[in-house]
């Protein structure tokens, strides 16, 4: 990276169901206003606006930043590469200050989807009209199809992301952005019915909204700022078509090329040389469990086939990398959110603001973006030095 | 100035709203062959990269890895690998009635998956038929009685 640069600031919405309180730019301004209040900015201080919002659809207003994100003088443009959309937004931000086009920017992202009333309906229409709609996909089935390719590949059990759930229901708990947390068991999981074979009910994400904005500094804004330091960014894209991903000499569907590249990448950038022993922490950006224990490989804390193992390891509690401290997509899914919230908890982790769910002596934490038909991925390194 | 008296409580409103526009996708010459070919002669071809040598079926104009033009038609057998698959188990909007099991098969001759849907397999116990189809079990093509030039004219059945 060409400048060194922060988060200096964090502001989230509490995530519900429902909103029905506040209009979209009502949420909007509430996450801006906490996110400059942690950064002790002003909004005179910031040189870009990047706003993030996955399909217009499922708040039903088409270019809904339009009128809740777009400040006035501000330069603004808006990302979406669907549940990435945060992430990417964010690295898209930082562009500008590597480029020395500003010192502050200020990345937005807001799901608003509780305005659907068939939100799986709106899901279905992104994919390919020509060939695929018609088989009545939906972003759910994407992932089933996944999780039928890990157990025949790498011997993962519907139990295992039973009790993987029920371990990320248990920390929701703690995680004060969550207006209503659901602690369940295994037990639970496994009886609460078969949404996709072999996804469960009870280890899908729930429908959220909410907003989650970040205050992004260069070096020279950062001062005496509580800092997370962006030490490694990196976001590729693959192919939209699943059907020529299944099987490739580079890997398999499940074992998600991209974000295993983006990850190595972003780690060169970090100096990070050994991920399983050097990384204190990763926010896997994931609306079920199954998807949750896709990305333990390729970030490299885990070796491939050790993939189940390593699941066992989190559960019982004896993994030495504290895993998605914040619960989770698994316990809030607003869509176009989800993963800036994930590099938001690594970032509070680090400047030691995760309130109850503090985890003691994150000093390298990991997050992780996933949109599209698993086809774009990002990987962020913050750290608790600048380099 | 003295505010204005108004109740603390205030019900919040829901204004409704739909978005049903409607579309027509132009589905481009290539699928529109590769639809003709379904309709008129039932069966499925695919189009060959010239650069990486995969056959790419359904047909496309192009190969997505290399990205040119794909340079030749050819037919794929009528028989496959279920490689990947989901049972859906829930009713939602707008999709047929839970159960129904869709899947990505690769057709004999094929380089990449097409996706479909995948009957004959018995759904009576949900867990069961699932790790019943996780050992990639050889599927059919089978054709509609009625054929329209879409995806849907045909699904796979287990052998």
């Amino acid at each position: 990276m060409s400048r060194r640069a922060a988060v200096v600031g964090v502001g989230q919405t509490q995530y519900r169901r429902r909103h029905s309180g506040r209009n979209t730019a009502e949420l909007v301004r509430e996450a801006v206003t906490a996110a400059l209040t942690d950064a002790q900015m002003d909004l005179d201080a910031i040189g870009l606006v990047v706003g993030g919002v996955a399909p217009d659809a499922l708040a039903g207003i088409d270019h809904v930043d339009m009128g809740s994100i777009a400040r006035p003088g501000i330069p603004y443009f808006r990302v979406n590469t669907g549940g990435a959309t945060g992430s990417s937004a964010f690295l898209a931000g930082l562009t500008w200050i590597a480029a020395g086009r500003c010192d502050a920017v200020l990345v937005v992202a807001v799901e608003r989807m509780g305005h659907a009333v068939t939100a799986p309906k709106v899901f279905n229409s992104i994919f390919d009209p020509i060939y695929e709609r018609d088989i009545s996909l939906s972003t759910l089935s994407m992932v089933a199809l996944r999780a039928t390719m890990m157990i025949q590949k790498y011997g993962y059990t519907l139990e295992q992301w039973a009790h993987l759930a029920a371990r990320n229901s248990e920390l929701s708990l703690l995680n004060d952005t969550l207006e209503s947390p659901r602690r369940f068991s295994a037990g639970d999981v496994l009886s609460s019915g078969v949404i996709s074979w072999p996804i469960h009910k009870l280890e899908i994400g729930p429908v959220s909204e909410g907003a989650c904005a970040m205050v992004i500094a260069a070096e020279n804004r950062v001062g005496s700022r509580p800092a997370a330091w962006i030490r490694g960014a990196s976001g590729l894209s693959d192919t939209y078509e699943m059907g020529s991903r299944i099987s490739r000499a580079e890997g398999a569907l499940v074992d998600v090329v991209t974000l295993r590249r983006c990850a190595a990448q972003a780690y060169r950038d970090a100096g990070v040389v050994d991920p399983a022993k050097e990384v204190d922490m990763v926010e896997i950006h994931a609306a079920c469990a199954s998807s949750e224990s896709m990305g333990y490989a390729p970030l490299g804390i885990c070796a491939p086939a050790d993939g189940p193992r390593f699941l066992d390891s989190i559960v019982d509690g004896t993994a030495r990398i504290a895993v998605n401290p914040s619960a989770g997509a698994q316990a809030a899914n607003p869509v176009s959110a989800t993963a800036m919230i994930r590099i938001a908890e690594c970032a509070l982790q680090i400047r030691g603001r995760a309130g109850r769910r503090q985890v003691d002596g994150i000093r390298l934490a990991v997050a992780t973006g996933q949109g599209g038909a698993t086809q774009f991925s990002t990987a962020v390194v913050l750290g608790a030095e600048p380099s | 100035m003295k505010d204005v008296h108004m109740p603390n409580d205030v019900e919040l409103i829901t204004i409704p709203g739909n978005w049903n526009f409607d579309y027509r996708y132009f589905a481009g010459e290539t699928a529109s062959r590769f639809f003709a070919e379904l309709k008129n002669s039932r069966r499925i071809m695919g189009t060959r990269c010239g650069k990486c040598r995969r056959l790419l079926v359904p047909a496309r104009t192009f190969c997505e890895a290399c990205y040119v033009e794909t340079v030749s038609w050819e037919p794929v057998g009528e028989e496959g690998t279920l490689e990947v698959f989901t049972i859906v188990a829930a009713a939602f909007p707008g999709m047929p009635p839970p159960p129904f099991v869709i899947g990505y098969v690769t057709l004999d001759g094929a380089d990449t998956s097409i996706a479909n849907f995948i009957k004959g397999v018995d759904l009576s116990d949900i867990h069961a038929a699932g790790k019943s189809l996780l050992s990639r079990p050889r599927v059919r093509t089978v054709f509609s009685a009625e054929v329209q030039g879409r995806i849907t004219d045909f699904h796979f059945e287990l052998i």
